[in-house]
């Protein structure tokens, strides 16, 4: 079975305006991926694209032998689950319905869901330990209870691939620690892919397996160490105000 | 057959499953299903017993059941007059209360109805070139039945600006240009009906504004054979709809991950909107409120959001509400029938002012 992930020559924008242009990178599936890069260098571009929501300038983008961006809404909602940073706010549904709706692409035309189905919600709900919530309503929670359904709804989808833009922006301290120790945990346990774009650089160093540096137009895939050892981190920023530490592998402000 | 039926609707196909997981809602929801097809049915009758000709109950009966009567004349109100009606009301509740619904939802916006797309501006427009018009540029209109003319005309403005709408919906990136676009048609009709107007005469005017006042009574049982159809297959076809309206709850960027097509959706909620909402204008006038107020109090009463419910349930409430509207437009001691219109917005008005101030928010919807 082909376990690669390939972009190839993939190039994203608005409106036929390149962001960025041709990229390529290759790496192997089931992997936690993060994506790093400063504010307006195209990281939700790049996810939006990859997941099918903008379609691409130009490129292909390959997972584990399927071409993400020819498919249909409808085959590629099997293969990929997208989070982004945004919640919704929906009333009149409770935390168990809400999750219901990673099983859409499941069901039938009327959205019965079968055994199977409930079956998928449950281990959902079990593996983001939502069960306390599973009957309160959605609109009732808190930012960070909010993102864990979210989650739950994109675990709930079973697709191989989760794409996930910034889902800790808004989240608490242990939110956030939380939400990323859940990540790292489907990914090594239930073996899927995990794209992950954030800013919480020093805690995505610390558990994902390969990032994806957008710097300069470019962007490059990297191993936590390489990315660390190449002093990378630093010339993402400017010198003179933040440094990485290498021996601390945290931002030191100067 | 049955087989047939019971895996298209997948493994679990009892009533109560049907309405969701949990069974003490679901149970209140049939409940008031149950309610609402009863009050109906009380509703339709009482529409047909009250009027300003009173006419006994076992008449009735037996004209309904035996096509006999004491009195000719009766058998005439009853099969002509206010049977018509009546299911006209039906229909009317049952299309624009769906059509509220799923603006509300496209649009997420919870003061969209099915107006909102400029659809019932266009059928103003071919009525008042019909009523005032056609005179003004010299040509008479006297030589069609006024009724069907009206008709006619209604439909072809509601289906210019239909056109217009799925000729661009296409090319606009985003789902609030096209309410901001139906809104202007909306806008540019109105002021060139107000041109129309001001040059019109007195009783073509007079015409006009009977015409946007609503009139269930306008519909014939012959048009009714064409009326029927066409609403119960739109409803049908909405209903259809309604796993996709769920995924728009969350949204447009979610409901693709999760495998709707966006365009393809959309064009068709608009699609069956469009014809709904211009064949309930063409043949009863705008008839206002009901399509913004009904799913508030769909949502409300149900506290849910999923479609599923929703739709079934704005359609038993819309039916009932518009019954209501229609027997007090006819009270006996009234000799002439009140414009539906002002009915529907005197129910309407205090109803959504009592929503907002009971529940701070409109519910489920933002």
């Amino acid at each position: 079975m082909n376990t690669q992930i390939n972009i190839s020559d993939l190039t994203v924008g608005y409106d036929k305006t390149p962001l960025l242009k041709g990229i390529n990178l290759t790496c192997n599936s089931g992997k936690m991926i993060g994506l790093f890069g400063r504010n307006g260098q195209g990281k939700s571009t790049v996810l939006k694209t990859i997941s099918g929501l903008l379609p691409p300038i130009s490129g292909d983008f390959n997972f584990e032998g399927i071409d993400i961006l020819v498919l249909s809404e409808k085959e590629r909602a099997k293969v990929l689950s997208i989070v982004s940073s945004t919640q919704q706010n929906i009333g009149g549904i409770t935390v168990k319905d809400f999750i219901a709706f990673g099983r859409f692409p499941y069901t039938n035309w009327f959205g019965i869901n079968t055994n199977k189905d409930f079956q998928e919600i449950d281990n959902a709900i079990a593996l983001c330990k939502l069960e306390s919530l599973a009957h309160r309503n959605y609109d009732e929670l808190s930012d960070g209870e909010k993102q864990k359904v979210n989650i739950a709804r994109a675990i709930a989808q079973d697709t191989p691939l989760i794409i996930l833009d910034e889902p800790t922006v808004h989240l608490d301290l242990i939110n956030k620690v939380e939400v990323f120790k859940l990540l790292k945990e489907l990914s090594t346990n239930h073996n899927k892919t995990i794209i992950i774009s954030t800013h919480q650089i020093e805690y995505a160093l610390q558990i994902c397996d390969e990032i994806w540096l957008i710097n300069n137009k470019e962007i490059e895939a990297l191993s936590p160490e390489a990315l660390i050892n190449a002093n990378k981190l630093s010339q993402l920023f400017d010198e003179d105000i933040i440094s990485f530490d290498k021996s601390t592998q945290s931002f030191r402000l100067k | 057959m049955y087989k047939k039926v019971k895996s298209l609707l997948g493994a679990k196909t009892s009533l109560l499953h049907l309405f969701l997981m949990n069974n003490a809602q679901s149970n209140k929801i049939n409940l008031l299903a149950l309610l609402l097809i009863v009050s109906a049915v009380l509703f339709f009758g009482l529409d047909l017993f009250l009027g300003s000709v009173k006419i006994p109950l076992n008449n009735i009966l037996s004209i309904l059941m035996r096509d006999t009567s004491e009195k000719e004349t009766w058998k005439i109100i009853i099969l002509n007059a206010r049977l018509p009606k009546a299911i006209a009301a039906i229909l009317c509740g049952a299309a624009l209360s769906v059509c509220g619904l799923q603006m509300q939802t496209l649009f997420r916006n919870p003061l969209a109805g099915p107006y909102i797309l400029g659809i019932s501006s266009g059928a103003g427009l071919g009525v008042a070139i019909f009523i005032m018009g056609l005179s003004f540029i010299g040509v008479s209109n006297v030589g069609f039945s006024t009724n069907s003319g009206l008709i006619i005309s209604s439909i072809l403005g509601s289906l210019g600006v239909l056109a217009i709408l799925l000729s661009i919906i296409n090319r606009l990136k985003d789902i609030m240009t096209v309410l901001i676009l139906g809104i202007m048609i909306g806008s540019v009709i109105t002021a060139i009906i107000g041109i129309i107007q001001y040059f019109s005469q007195d009783a073509q005017l007079k015409s006009f504004i009977m015409w946007t006042m609503g009139d269930l009574s306008a519909v014939t049982r012959s048009e009714l054979t064409l009326l029927a159809p066409i609403v119960i297959i739109g409803v049908i076809l909405s209903f259809l709809t309604s796993k996709n309206l769920n995924a728009y709850l969350l949204g447009e960027s979610y409901a693709k991950s999760l495998g709707v097509n966006i365009k393809q959706s959309q064009f068709f909620i608009i699609l069956f909107t469009s014809i709904l909402t211009g064949s309930i204008t063409a043949y009863c006038g705008p008839i206002g409120f009901i399509g913004i107020v009904i799913p508030h109090l769909a949502r409300m009463i149900s506290n849910s959001s999923d479609h599923r419910i929703l739709i079934p349930l704005s359609i038993l409430l819309g039916i009932n509400i518009l019954l209501i509207s229609d027997i007090i437009s006819q009270l006996p001691g009234i000799e002439q029938s009140l414009p539906i219109n002002s009915i529907t917005s005197l129910i309407g008005i205090p109803f959504i002012i009592w929503i907002i101030l009971r529940n701070k928010k409109i519910k489920n919807l933002n």
